[in-house]
C-alpha cells in the first residue's frame, strides 16, 4: 500500500495514502477531539471540533476530513487550534442545559470530558437558552432529549447508512435544528440501541439502563454476547452483582462497533431469576434440598444405572465445559446420545447485519468439543419424545418452554428412569427431574465460545454466583473424578489447555493468547 | 459606457424571443455551434477576464476548466438564481426582462463543459420570475435553441427549471445542490469540489444569473473588447442594486472601478431630505459596513473594495443616511442571519443566534459592558471555522458594524437609549 508521511504535533507519521489526519493521528497515538466523526459512518464535518492548524493552510481546517497528504504539518495543540476548540466548546454549551447531575449521559459524557480538557470557564452567555423537546420516546429502547443534543447526526446517519431503516432526519434550522422521526415512524429497528452508544452527549439514552446505576459506578467486564452465535464483543456493565447493560466492544472480526437489540437486552432473562442454591434430590413429596456430596452421588449412580442416555447441552455452555460434559456422558454411558441445543428461526434483512439465525452461541464449540452424536439436536429431541432413552441429563435448557410441543416432551421426560437438570433456576424441566444442579450462567463464568465463524473467544466473569451453585465446569469434573477418571483441572485455562491439546483444530492455541479479541481457528477465514 | 447587461431592458416585450433576437440573441450560440470547440469557448471567457458575479469573485474561466473532461459521469451546469442577499436585488431584473440573455449564457456554460442537462434553480419567492423564465424556454426549445441537436450541431441539452423553497442558504451553491437532490438545503462539506463532485455527485459548474447572461454579449463581441472594459484585475461591466437612504434607488450597470462616491451621489442622486450619509453596505448584507468617510478612493471592484475593508459581494449596496440607527442595523442585519443559519454546523448555529440575542439586548437598552467585546470575540470564532462562507456572512457585518459605530453601541449601553433617533 502506498504511504505518506506527514508530521502531526511535531511527531513523524507514516500512514497509509487516503487516510484522513484524524485517522493518522489516532494511529500515532493523538486523540483529535471530535463529536460528529464516526469511523463507521459517512463525514459530516458539523461539530467542527476537530479543527487543526496545517502548515501553508490559512483556515483551519477539519482533521476528518482533510487527507494526510506527503509533507504536510498538522498542528493539534496550536493556541490558534487550541481557541477553535475552546470557541466550539463555548458554542455547544450555550443552548445545553448544564444540569449534569440529573443526566444519564454524566460521566461518560463528551461534553464535560472535552469541557475539562479545552473549555473550564464559566459561560460567558446570558441570554435566554432556547428550549426544545425532553423526553421523547423514539423506539422501544431509545429515548430523546431534544436539549442536550448537538445536531451531530450520528444517529442520523447510522439508520441511514448501517440499518438503511431511516427514521430519523434533522428538521428545523438554526438553533432550533433538531432531530425528530419521521411521520408514524419509530426507532424498532433490530439495531436500534446502537444509537444510543454513538450518540456522544446525553440526547438519546437507553430507556432500560438510564438513571439505573451512575456510569462511573459500572464495573466493566470485556465478553461476549451470548445471544447468537455471532458471537459479538461486548463490555458488561455491572453493579451490586447484577447487570446493567450490554455495550459493544470493538472488534472488526466480529460486530465492528455494534450489537443488536436482542443481543442487548439477552441479560434480563438470562440472569435476573430466582436463583437455585441448592442441589435437590426427589423424594417422596418432591424435590429436597440437600448438599453437594450427595447430589452428585444420586446423579451419578442414577445416570450409569440407565441406559441409554441422552445429554443436552446448552448452546451457552462455554468449550470448556461442553469438553468436560462430553467426556463425561461418554464413560457414564456408551451408548449415550449427545447434543447441543441449536434452532434456527427466520431474521429479517437488518437482523442479518449482524444477528445469526440461532440462540445457541457456542453450538459450534460444542460440536466441536464432542458434544454432538446424534446427527443434530432436531433428531435427538424426536428420539427423546419418542422414548428411544431411559435416562437424561439436560444441561443449561429448560426444553419444555424451548419447544412448541413442550407437553410431547414432559410426557416422555416423566417417563424416564432417571432424569437430572443442571441449571440457574428451577425451570418447568427441572421440576420433573430426580436430581437438580444450581450451575452458573454465562456471566458468572470464564472460559471461551467459538462463534458461527470459527472465532475462539473470551468469557470473563462479571458477576459472583450464589452461594450453593458450582460452574457447570467443576460439576462435571466432579462427577468424572466420582466415576473414576483423574481430574485434575482447577480452572477453565486449563481446561483449555487440555482442548488444544486434544481436539485438532484448537491445537497449538493458548488461553492467554485469545486475549480480548479472540483468535481465528486456523482453516478457517 | 454600453451596456452589456442592461441593453435590453427598456425595449418593450424584452423578454420574448422575437425581441432578443432581434437585438442579436443566440448569435453567440449559432457561432459556437457552427464550429468553436469548447476547449475554445473556455479560453475565449478565460482571456476575457469575467469573474463570478455570485459574490465570491472567481474567474469563470478557470472554474469550468476544473471539471473533468474525461468522467465517465454526466455533467451539470446550474445556473443559481437563488438571489436571496438582503439588498440584491439585479437577478431578478435580468429574469424578468431578459431571460433569453441567462438562457443563453447556460446553453454556452452548458456546451464549455459538455453538459446536457442545466437547471435553473430560481428562488421560490420569484413568482413572476419563474413563469418569465419557464416561457422563455420553452420559447427557446419551440425554436431549437434547448433539447436534441441544437441548431442541427449534435449537441443535445436539457434546461430545467427548479424553484426553491425559500431558504438563504440555498443561493450558497453546495446548498443549492443539496436542496436540488431533493435533500435539505445544507452545505456540502469540501472537499470534494462540485467541479469534481456536484449534483448527485457529478461534475458541476453553479453559475451565477449575472455571470451566465454576460456571456452571450462576450462571445458575439469578442473577449478582447469585454477584457477592454474596467480594470486591469477586475474585467467588464457589474450590476449594483441599489436601496435604501438614496433618491435613485435601482439596478445599475457600472463599469468595473467607477469612483464609488460619484455613483452615489452622481449616478444615484445622492442621499435626499438633505440629509448626510452615514454608511454604505456594497455588497449585500454579509458585506462589512463602510463608514462615509471611507468611501472617498473607494473604486466600484473587486481590489478596491476589498482595499477598503469590505468586498463587492453581490453588489447589493445598501445606503444609510444619519438617521439610521446603526445599532438597530446591526441588530436587523443579524436576525435575518440568525433566521437563516442552516443549522449544520455548531459555530454558525450557536454563534448567529447568540449575537442575534446581545444586539436586541442592546438595542433595547439592556446591554452590558462587555457585550461589544463578547460580540467581536463571537464573531471572529465563527469566522473561518464554519462549513460553508455563511459563517463569515454573519460574522462580518456584526464585527463592522460595531468596530465602526462602537461609540453609538456604548451610547445604546451606557445612556440606555439611542444618540441617533
Amino acid at each position: 500500500m502506498e504511504s505518506v508521511k506527514l508530521t502531526i504535533d511535531g511527531q513523524e507519521i507514516s500512514t497509509a495514502k487516503g487516510k484522513t489526519v484524524i485517522e493518522a493521528a489516532a494511529e500515532a497515538g493523538i486523540a483529535i477531539p471530535h463529536y460528529c466523526y464516526h469511523p463507521k459512518l459517512s463525514i459530516a464535518g458539523n461539530c467542527r471540533m476537530c479543527l487543526v492548524e496545517i502548515e501553508k493552510m490559512p483556515r483551519l481546517q477539519i482533521a476528518c476530513n482533510t487527507q494526510a497528504s506527503e509533507g504536510m504539518a498538522v498542528q493539534t495543540r496550536s493556541s490558534k487550534v487550541l481557541e477553535a476548540r475552546r470557541a466550539v466548546m463555548e458554542f455547544l454549551l450555550i443552548n445545553h442545559p448544564l444540569d449534569c447531575p440529573i443526566c444519564d449521559q454524566a460521566g461518560e459524557c463528551k461534553l464535560q470530558d472535552y469541557y475539562m480538557e479545552h473549555d473550564l470557564k464559566a459561560s460567558r452567555f446570558e441570554e435566554r437558552k432556547e428550549h426544545e423537546r425532553k423526553r421523547e420516546i423514539f423506539g422501544p429502547y431509545v429515548v430523546f432529549d431534544g436539549e442536550r443534543c448537538i445536531k451531530c447526526t450520528r444517529c442520523v446517519r447510522f439508520l441511514q447508512e448501517v440499518t438503511h431503516t431511516g427514521e430519523l432526519a434533522v428538521v428545523n434550522r438554526g438553533d432550533h435544528s433538531t432531530i425528530a422521526l419521521f411521520a408514524n415512524e419509530t426507532v424498532d429497528n433490530p439495531l436500534s440501541g446502537n444509537i444510543v452508544d454513538i450518540c456522544p452527549v446525553g440526547a438519546l439514552t437507553d430507556r432500560d439502563f438510564r438513571f439505573k446505576v451512575r456510569a462511573w459506578y459500572l464495573k466493566n467486564t470485556p465478553s461476549v454476547c451470548p445471544g447468537c452465535s455471532t458471537g459479538c464483543n461486548i463490555t458488561i456493565g455491572s453493579y451490586q452483582n447484577r447487570i446493567a447493560r450490554f455495550k459493544p466492544r470493538i472488534n472488526e472480526e466480529v460486530n465492528s462497533h455494534w450489537i443488536c437489540d436482542e443481543g442487548r437486552y439477552c441479560f434480563h432473562p438470562l440472569t435476573e431469576v430466582e436463583r437455585l442454591t441448592s442441589p435437590l434430590v426427589r423424594q417422596e413429596g418432591g424435590l429436597a434440598p440437600t448438599d453437594w456430596e450427595t447430589a452428585l452421588q444420586a446423579a451419578l449412580s442414577g445416570l450409569s444405572a440407565a441406559t441409554p442416555l441422552a445429554g443436552v447441552l446448552s448452546g451457552r455452555n462455554t468449550n470448556e465445559e461442553a469438553f468436560l460434559f462430553a467426556r463425561l456422558v461418554k464413560k457414564l454411558s456408551s451408548q449415550a446420545a449427545i447434543e447441543a441445543v441449536y434452532y434456527e428461526r427466520k431474521l429479517t434483512e437488518v437482523e442479518e447485519i449482524l444477528k445469526s439465525p440461532d440462540r445457541s452461541p457456542n453450538f459450534r464449540g460444542a460440536r466441536e468439543m464432542g458434544v454432538s452424536s446424534n446427527g443434530g439436536f432436531g433428531p435427538l429431541l424426536e428420539q427423546l419424545a419418542g422414548g428411544k432413552f431411559r435416562a437424561a441429563y439436560i444441561v443449561g435448557e429448560d426444553l419444555l418452554s424451548l419447544v412448541p410441543d413442550g407437553e410431547k416432551i414432559k410426557n416422555a421426560l416423566e417417563k424416564l428412569s432417571f432424569l437430572v437438570v443442571q441449571d440457574t433456576r428451577l425451570t418447568p424441566t427441572a421440576r420433573l427431574a430426580h436430581v437438580v444442579l444450581p450451575a452458573t450462567n454465562f456471566a458468572e463464568k470464564e472460559g471461551t465460545y467459538t462463534n458461527r465463524k470459527g472465532r475462539v473467544q473470551k468469557l470473563n466473569a462479571a458477576l459472583v454466583p450464589p452461594a450453593g451453585a458450582l460452574q457447570d465446569w467443576e460439576i462435571f469434573a466432579r462427577l468424572q473424578s466420582k466415576a473414576g477418571e483423574k481430574i485434575f483441572f482447577q480452572s477453565p485455562a486449563e481446561i483449555f489447555q487440555a482442548i488444544a491439546r486434544e481436539v485438532a483444530r484448537y491445537q497449538g492455541l493458548s488461553y492467554a493468547a485469545i486475549g480480548d479479541q479472540g483468535v481465528q481457528l486456523s482453516d478457517e477465514t | 459606457m454600453e451596456k452589456v447587461l442592461l441593453r435590453n431592458i427598456d425595449v418593450p416585450d424584452s423578454h420574448t424571443l422575437a425581441v432578443y433576437k432581434s437585438r442579436g440573441g443566440y448569435r453567440a450560440l449559432e457561432q459556437v455551434l457552427r464550429g468553436m470547440s469548447p476547449e475554445k469557448l473556455i479560453e475565449e471567457v478565460k482571456a476575457s477576464g469575467l469573474r463570478g458575479r455570485g459574490g465570491a469573485g472567481f474567474p469563470t474561466g478557470m472554474k469550468w476548466g476544473f471539471v473533468p473532461k474525461d468522467s465517465p459521469k454526466p455533467k451539470y451546469v446550474i445556473c443559481n438564481a437563488d438571489e436571496s442577499e438582503p439588498g440584491t436585488f439585479k437577478d431578478r431584473l435580468l429574469i424578468e426582462k431578459d431571460p433569453h440573455a441567462t438562457i443563453e449564457g447556460t446553453i454556452l456554460a452548458a456546451y464549455a463543459i459538455q453538459s446536457h442537462t442545466a437547471f435553473i434553480y430560481i428562488r421560490g419567492e420569484l413568482v413572476f420570475g419563474s413563469k418569465v423564465l419557464q416561457g422563455a424556454i420553452d420559447e427557446a426549445a419551440q425554436a431549437g435553441y434547448l433539447g436534441k441537436n441544437i441548431l442541427g450541431s449534435g449537441y443535445d441539452l436539457e434546461l430545467i427549471l427548479h424553484r426553491g423553497a425559500g431558504a438563504y442558504i440555498c443561493g450558497e451553491e453546495t446548498g443549492l445542490l443539496s436542496s436540488l437532490e431533493g435533500g435539505r438545503g445544507w452545505p456540502k462539506v469540501k472537499p470534494p469540489f462540485p467541479a469534481t463532485h456536484g449534483l448527485f455527485g457529478c461534475p458541476t459548474v453553479v453559475n451565477n444569473v449575472e455571470t451566465l447572461a454576460t456571456l452571450p454579449w462576450i462571445i458575439d463581441q469578442g473577449a478582447a473588447r469585454y477584457a477592454a472594459i474596467g480594470t486591469e484585475k477586475s474585467k467588464g461591466t457589474k450590476l449594483f442594486s441599489v436601496s435604501g437612504h438614496i433618491r435613485k434607488p435601482g439596478v445599475y450597470e457600472v463599469e468595473m472601478g467607477y469612483p464609488f462616491k460619484r455613483f452615489l451621489e452622481e449616478d444615484c442622486g445622492g442621499v435626499p431630505n438633505g440629509r448626510k450619509l452615514k454608511g454604505v453596505i456594497p455588497g449585500g448584507s454579509s458585506m462589512p459596513v463602510l463608514r462615509a468617510d471611507e468611501l472617498e478612493a473607494v473604486r466600484m471592484d473587486y481590489e478596491s473594495m476589498q482595499a477598503a475593508g469590505s468586498f463587492l459581494g453581490s453588489g447589493g449596496v445598501i445606503v444609510m443616511d444619519d438617521s439610521t440607527c446603526m445599532v438597530q442595523a446591526a441588530w436587523n442585519v443579524a436576525r435575518f442571519y440568525a433566521h437563516e443559519s442552516c443549522g449544520q454546523c455548531t459555530p454558525c448555529r450557536e454563534g448567529c443566534h447568540w449575537m442575534e440575542k446581545i444586539f436586541r439586548r442592546i438595542e433595547s437598552g439592556e446591554g452590558e459592558k462587555g457585550d461589544l467585546d463578547l460580540v467581536l470575540n463571537i464573531s471572529g470564532n465563527i469566522t473561518g471555522n464554519t462549513i460553508c462562507p455563511f459563517g463569515d456572512a454573519a460574522a462580518w457585518p456584526a464585527a463592522a458594524f460595531i468596530k465602526k459605530y462602537r461609540a453609538e453601541f456604548e451610547a445604546h449601553i451606557t445612556q440606555k437609549r439611542c444618540v441617533v433617533i
